[in-house]
């Protein structure tokens, strides 16, 4: 894990970036719960993109994997509508 | 069940040395199950707010309690409950949700004073602090201590009295928990000490964390027409809105943070799990780097706490 971080050091600052600017930004949009949705879809896009382009990038980009990254984003996004419309 | 289990949570030659529960199907239907709960739960909330809603265990007289004591502890005397601050702090929240603002000032620019005035106390000197969306009464003091506009209202020699509401409602299509907080002192109340630093003409102060070097100021003289009619306005609504008080079998936010929050460090013990035995196990597999989908969980429970978390003007 450690060795895989380390190779791919360059990525993962900029995943850490994406992260943090919309965790950021989510916390300066409330409450403003449209502004919210917003940075919350925008990021999820981002990860989405960012491993697919990883994976492109290092020739090992297979459809399975293309899904796999977006049914992991639409699974955070589910996550976030359930408490979007169930619970606030 | 342990192979169940086994089979679900542990890579192995049954699910092609990767958790079940990571495969695509079993993904799927965790996001049809989630969209569908939220639907499902939005639904359950409107039609009936007795089984499902939102509730708090924020009361006024632990607020009482945790502002005399906070003012104790810096050498304060006790504020004393007035029910005609906590009448104008209820109405002040009923007309926040009615016209679905969130401010010290409505948009039509009624201010606080004219909700104090309008319960019939007179004050020398006035505060309003705010808080929504907090489940308990000391996260709510917590976080006014910990802001120092709101700090100061709260710790003012200036204030005697006190009044409390807690309104539960649907502000701007959001369900929450508004907490007022009315503090003020009459004319007999103030001590010479209070007059001669903050001045004796009659002021009224506003908390709000932003927007401090806009605190209004309010000279009652100039206002005294303005006042009167909206005065008129708001006991109209004291005396037509009483809160409607619904304790929900339910409370939908923790209900749905909680699942939520199982339902990802699920996940991320699985993708950890499996990753630790694929490394170990030396197994050549063509999937997504379980690393980057852990830190995109991570990510996700940050931000559902970053929603869940309460604010204060």
């Amino acid at each position: 894990m450690t060795k895989k971080l380390f190779k791919h050091l360059n990525y993962y600052l900029m995943l850490w970036i994406i992260f943090s600017v919309g965790v950021i930004t989510t916390v300066f949009a409330s409450p403003n719960r449209n502004l919210q949705i917003f940075t919350i879809i925008t990021t999820i896009i981002l990860y989405v993109i960012w491993g697919i382009l990883h994976h492109k990038i290092n020739h090992e980009l297979t459809r399975k994997i293309t899904i796999e990254y977006l049914l992991i984003g639409l699974l955070g996004l589910s996550i976030i509508f359930f408490i979007f419309t169930g619970g606030i | 069940m342990f192979k169940f289990l086994h089979h679900y949570l542990i890579p192995q030659t049954s699910n092609n040395y990767r958790a079940r529960l990571l495969h695509h199907k079993i993904l799927s239907l965790f996001i049809l199950f989630f969209f569908s709960a939220g639907i499902l739960m939005s639904v359950t909330k409107t039609n009936f707010p007795e089984v499902l809603g939102i509730s708090s265990d924020v009361s006024i007289d632990q607020l009482l309690v945790l502002t005399n004591q906070k003012r104790q502890e810096s050498g304060l005397g006790v504020l004393t409950l007035d029910q005609r601050l906590s009448q104008a702090a209820a109405s002040k929240g009923n007309d926040m949700l009615a016209k679905g603002y969130w401010a010290h000032i409505s948009p039509d620019g009624t201010t606080p004073w004219v909700f104090i005035k309008g319960a019939g106390y007179t004050y020398t000197y006035a505060g309003e602090n705010l808080a929504r969306g907090y489940t308990n009464s000391s996260d709510v003091i917590n976080a006014w201590m910990a802001s120092d506009s709101h700090r100061q209202n709260m710790l003012s020699g200036n204030y005697a009295n006190v009044g409390f509401a807690v309104v539960t409602g649907s502000l701007n299509g959001e369900e929450t928990v508004l907490v007022i907080e009315m503090l003020g002192t009459t004319a007999l109340a103030a001590t010479p000490s209070n007059t001669q630093n903050e001045g004796i003409t009659e002021v009224a102060q506003a908390s709000s964390e932003e927007t401090t070097p806009q605190t209004p100021v309010i000279s009652q003289e100039e206002n005294k027409e303005k006042i009167k009619v909206e005065e008129e306005e708001v006991k109209k609504t004291i005396a037509s809105k009483p809160a409607p008080e619904i304790r929900p079998l339910i409370n939908a936010e923790t209900f749905s943070s909680n699942l939520a929050q199982i339902a990802i460090t699920i996940f991320m013990f699985v993708f950890i799990l499996d990753m630790v035995i694929i490394e170990r196990k030396k197994i050549l597999r063509f999937v997504g780097h379980n690393l980057d989908h852990i830190m995109f969980l991570g990510l996700i429970f940050a931000l559902i706490l970053v929603l869940l978390k309460g604010y204060i003007i």
